[in-house]
Parts: structure tokens; sequence; C-alpha cells
């Protein structure tokens, strides 16, 4: 009963928070919320890769790094790890997760009621949910790059999300 | 039996973040900045060795006359490194361990900037208290 209350509460911070930087603080200004959201994002992701990587041993190369974010610390995320890992060799990895547990419950067909904080404007909803929950997964991205930053790989992440609740992470370390 | 300790955290950025003589032996000021000198000297060495291996308690890496260095590194390339007397290594293994759980709390706090200063007198008071359970032979301070 007390994980349910927390993951909820976890559900109802992101969204409020996202709704709070795109919708009063910078509400003209997408980008700069987007950018605010994955700094966020980025401080939450470091902090929490020091500590899930406490008890285990460090990592040798880059590959270890990627595979412990794609295991251990998504199942203690999101109780799952990451569904399909993909790489190009190249220092690009595309991670994948079909079910990401924070946009399960976001929903985007207007006839149903919508349990995310944007209003029900039935002219443009697509667009603006779509936009919102786009907004949703700066932070994901801020934690994985703060992650791997702690674990010494700088990176860009950004994320796709083309077929919900699948979404695709496709991060590239910069060298 | 007097002791000597000096205590280093070192960041990733190859900067102090926090130091402590944790030694019983009596304070002298050329004495702690010999101490320093030795730790950050040590710190080549250490560089090198914690690629060759991913444990976390390298032990000693670095002697000078009859102290000793040891050193533990965190996945965030954060090292530990402590300057002492030759002693026993479970103490100084868990003496490690025990730090790192503080450092990981005052990591988790967000109004602490990653590679600044731990500044936290609750921390010296705790890191001290380890010290003094983990490094020294019972009975004799």
């Amino acid at each position: 009963m007390g994980r349910e209350v927390s993951e909820s509460c976890v559900d109802g911070v992101v969204m409020e928070m996202v709704a709070a930087y795109c919708g009063r603080f910078y509400a003209a200004k997408p980008e700069l919320a987007a950018g605010r959201i994955e700094a966020i994002g980025f401080q939450v992701g470091h902090q929490l890769s020091e500590r899930y990587t406490m008890e285990r041993p460090r990592f040798t190369d880059h590959l270890e790094a990627i595979k412990f974010i794609c295991k251990d610390f998504w199942s203690e995320l999101f109780k799952k790890q990451i569904d399909n890992l993909k790489t190009n060799h190249r220092g690009t990895f595309v991670l994948q997760d079909n079910h990401f547990r924070w946009l399960t419950r976001v929903s985007l067909d207007p006839a149903v009621e919508s349990t995310d904080a944007t209003e029900n404007d039935s002219g443009s909803l697509g667009d603006s949910a779509a936009q919102t929950t786009s907004m949703l997964l700066y932070f994901p991205c801020g934690l994985i790059r703060g992650a791997l930053t702690n674990l010494g790989i700088p990176c860009a992440v950004s994320a796709d999300m083309s077929n919900l609740p699948a979404c695709e992470r496709l991060h590239d370390p910069l060298d | 039996m007097a002791s000597t300790a000096c205590f280093v955290i070192v960041s990733k950025n190859d900067i102090p973040i926090y130091e402590a003589e944790v030694g019983s032996a009596p304070k002298k000021e050329d004495l702690a900045y010999h101490h320093q000198f030795i730790l950050h000297a040590a710190l080549d060495v250490v560089q090198d060795l914690a690629w060759t291996t991913n444990a976390m308690f390298l032990r000693s890496v670095d002697r000078f006359n009859d102290l000793v260095v040891s050193v533990y590194v965190t996945a965030g390339h954060t090292r530990f490194m402590l300057l002492h007397d030759s002693r026993s290594e479970d103490g100084i293994k868990s003496f490690f361990q025990e730090v790192h759980e503080l450092y990981i709390k005052i990591f988790l706090n967000p109004l602490y900037l990653p590679g600044s200063r731990i500044a936290s007198s609750h921390f010296d008071t705790k890191v001290r208290a380890l010290a003094r359970k983990y490094l020294y032979i019972r009975g004799i301070y």
C-alpha cells in the first residue's frame, strides 16, 4: 500500500512540475521551460546515480555504464528494465522502453477525460497534449544525462515517442 | 601509542573537497602540510590504478617512509584517501564504506553543489567519530 501511494505521488509531482514550468513560469517560451526541466532531471540523475552505484563494483567502460542505466537504474526508478538497447557502435545508443511508466497515465484521446494538467480545449487538444507529453519527456532525458555524466560519460539525450506508451531515447556521447 | 592519519576526499575534478587530520598524534603545522603533500602526490598513482580494476577499495597505493596511502574510489570517481601508519585493512575498508554512506547523504542534499567543499560540521563530527571507531586499536588512543 505504501508503495502505491508513493508512486502516484511521483507521477503527480512530475506532471505538476511540467505543467508549472510550461504553464506558469515560462508560458511563452517552451524552449526555456524544456531546458529548466532537463536541468532538474540532470541534478536528480546525478544524485541518484551516486546512490545506486554504491553497492556495486565500478564500471570499466562505457558499455557497462549504459547497461547499468538500462538495468539497475531503470528498475530502481520504474520497476522494470529497458526493453531494447541498440547501438551503432559509433557512440550512439538507442534505449527503448515499450511501456514507459510516466506516460501510461497521459491520455491523448479528446473523448476520454484527460488525466494530465492541460485544459480540455477541443480545438487543438491533439497538438497541445502531444506537446505537453513531449515536455514530460525532458525530465527523464535529464535523468539519464545526469546519471551518465556522473559516471564519466558526457552525452546528449533526446527522446522520441512515435507510439505511446512506448518511447525511445537516443543518446550519443560527446567525445 | 600516538598514530597519524590524514583523510582527504578528492572530487573527480581533482579538487579536495574535505580534509581532516584524524590521527591522535599531537597536531603540528608542518606535519599537516607534509601529509597533504604526500596525499596529493599519490593522486597520480591512484589515477593509473583506478582504471585497471573495478573494485572500489584499492588497498595501499603508495608508501612514504613508514606512512601508507590507502584509497577508495566511488563510481563517480570521487576518491577517499587515507594516509596512515600501517594498520589492519579491514578497519580501513569499513571506515571507507561508512564514510561513503555519509558522503552520499551529503550528495543527495539538493543544496549541495557537487564538487564544492563539504562544510557541514555534522559530517566532520561523524567522520572523526568513525575514525576513532575503525582506525584505532581498541583501548589505545
